[in-house]
């Protein structure tokens, strides 16, 4: 009697494991099997349904729903009888999609609208400066709409048009309106491709990733404002990919820089074209190579050199600028810091025909340096939201680091600071910032005084 | 008799995860998109391999599109989560997957590859 019992549970358990160890199917997922192939049905009355394994029925509906598919996608006119294809010409099977997509996952829906329209994007940003001493001040300090366009999966335009300080006046010295970017990339392989129009020039960490929330601070770096000029964009053309392991590169040549705008104050910000009458005699030669082979780390390094263009004949001084940067996450930690380092040759030339010209010397220097490090802390728990962030960046820049023979260096151009502060996001994309400038120089004469800047940005 | 029993338990466990099985993919990668680039952007898999992508952002929201297929969803911005895309390769060739919303000044060349061998 036992025994019998015992047999007939193995029976059972042998069933069970036949089951769902072989075909490993539930009763709910046949059920919607069956479903599927009565909807198939319905499709194609001529369709078998329940034949076989669960595999085979499974096969046979994919390969239907394959057929289907092709058929369905063959324009066919009404006019056009849907008459069968001769068997001695086979129809030849549909290719097949690369992916099978299984499932999405993830904390936003998937989304069936791809890039086809017209790709639109901005940032804007509202500071107030207070330098001590004097009154603050509000400005609207960028209002900036991008637009994009796909003409092909290969051929892409992308622009970026800005309106500073708000208000724009013919003639007078308010604020301005400028093409900062608008550029054609025709993309050919991943390690070759081709761009031309109105570029960034792809030197230091923050010229080309310039939107208010992927920098702290309300202002930007002094040293990517006095030895890098940031925002510096110019007419040009080049190659740019990524060459795998995580290395990529851009390489253009650009319109050059203006010899009547440097000076010892901005340097090079006054000597951009900005894509106006640039000079294309000379191109300028600009590169970066960026390692980011290693999760949350790139290593950059920036090298730009060209002749000036400009009106005078009898000196033609070339710019050159090196510059290494790198930025490193590690959990809550985030550093980065750069290091550039500018050469102007012919300088004692420069000054002395600027100073014939114009009437006073611009002191311009052979050689300018500047570094600066920037340690971060999020200090907000990961789960929440919002995210907290603590910096301090101390910098280090001299727009005299080395002066043409018979000039001599002045001491405030030889600058440091420690802007420490923080930047809230409510949003990912949204910053509120605040931080307080202590600022120094080694000029005996002439004070810097330090400041309070808030700040509030966004980008869409 | 109890050796009928356990050899009975085990192969049910078997069976049970054997279904589950079928969903687990046979390699897990994680991505992290950036201004203006996905890290890794070229990746190797095998045709017919059962993968998962987990998509994380470092800054902004960024789209993970594949051309000419039905994969296209949103990685959103920094701490707000992480995307998975689980798919099938089912032939070989190499495929690119870009960023489909606009991100900044790079947003063209925010591409990667894949390479299905």
């Amino acid at each position: 009697m036992v025994n019998y019992k015992y047999k007939n549970m193995v029976k059972v358990f042998m069933a069970l494991l036949l089951a769902m160890g072989m075909s490993a199917q539930t009763p709910e997922q046949e059920r919607r099997l069956e479903r599927l192939e009565q909807k198939m049905r319905q499709l194609d009355p001529t369709f078998a349904i329940g034949a076989g394994s669960w595999e085979e029925r499974l096969a046979l509906l994919e390969q239907k729903l394959d057929s289907v598919l092709a058929s369905s996608r063959s324009p066919r006119t009404k006019s056009e009888p849907a008459s069968p294809e001769p068997e001695s010409e086979p129809k030849p099977e549909p290719a097949k999609e690369p992916f099978s997509l299984v499932s999405v996952k993830g904390d936003y829906e998937s989304s069936n609208d791809s890039e086809s329209r017209m790709p639109v994007a901005g940032y804007m940003e509202a500071h107030f400066n207070k330098n001590r001493g004097e009154p603050g001040q509000a400005d609207f300090h960028r209002f900036v709409l991008l637009f994009g366009h796909n003409f092909s999966r290969r051929i892409k335009f992308w622009s970026e048009l800005e309106v500073e300080h708000a208000f724009v006046e013919g003639g007078e010295e308010t604020g301005e309106v400028a093409l900062e970017q608008a550029y054609l990339d025709f993309l050919i392989k991943p390690y070759f491709n081709l761009r031309a129009g109105m570029l960034l020039t792809p030197v230091g960490l923050v010229n080309e990733r310039h939107e208010p929330p992927a920098f702290n601070g309300v202002e930007r770096p002094f040293v990517e404002t006095f030895i890098i000029p940031t925002t510096w964009r110019e007419l040009g053309f080049g190659v740019t990919g990524d060459v795998g392991h995580g290395l990529r590169y851009r390489a253009y040549l650009m319109s050059a820089l203006n010899a009547t705008g440097l000076n010892a104050e901005e340097v090079l910000s006054s000597a951009k074209t900005n894509g106006f009458q640039a000079s294309f005699r000379n191109p300028a030669k600009a590169l970066r190579v960026e390692y980011a082979g290693v999760r949350r780390l790139v290593l950059g390094f920036s090298g730009y050199t060209g002749i000036t263009g400009n009106q005078f004949l009898s000196v033609k001084p070339a710019v050159s600028i090196a510059s290494f940067d790198g930025r490193y996450s590690y959990r809550r930690l985030d550093v980065r810091g750069l290091f550039a380092n500018t050469w102007i040759s012919q300088a004692g030339k420069l000054n002395f025909v600027l100073q014939r010209q114009v009437g006073f010397g611009a002191n311009v220097a052979s050689e300018m340096r500047g570094s600066y490090i920037e340690p971060a802390i999020h200090v907000m728990p990961r789960r929440l939201r919002q995210d907290l962030i603590l910096f301090t960046r101390y910098e280090r820049f001299n727009t005299q680091q080395r002066m043409p023979q018979g000039y001599l260096p002045l001491g405030e151009f030889d600058r440091k600071a420690l802007v420490t502060g923080f930047t809230f996001k409510p949003h990912a994309d949204i910053a509120v910032k605040f931080d307080y400038v202590l600022n120094y120089n080694a000029s005996a004469v002439i004070r810097p005084v330090n400041a309070v800047n808030l700040g509030l940005g966004w980008w869409f | 008799m109890r050796k009928v029993w356990l050899f009975l338990a085990c192969c049910l466990c078997a069976g049970v995860f054997a279904q589950d099985r079928k969903d687990v993919p046979a390699r897990t990668i994680a991505i992290t998109a950036e201004r203006f680039v996905f890290t890794p952007s070229k990746i190797r898999i095998k045709e017919g391999e059962l993968v998962e992508f987990i998509l994380t952002s470092e800054d902004t929201e960024h789209g993970f599109l594949i051309p000419g297929t039905s994969i296209h969803a949103i990685i959103p911005p920094r701490g707000k989560g992480e995307l998975r895309v689980k798919f099938v390769a089912n032939r070989k060739g190499e495929f690119f997957f870009e960023c489909s919303r606009a991100c900044g000044a790079g947003h063209n060349l925010m591409r990667g590859s894949i390479v299905v061998k």
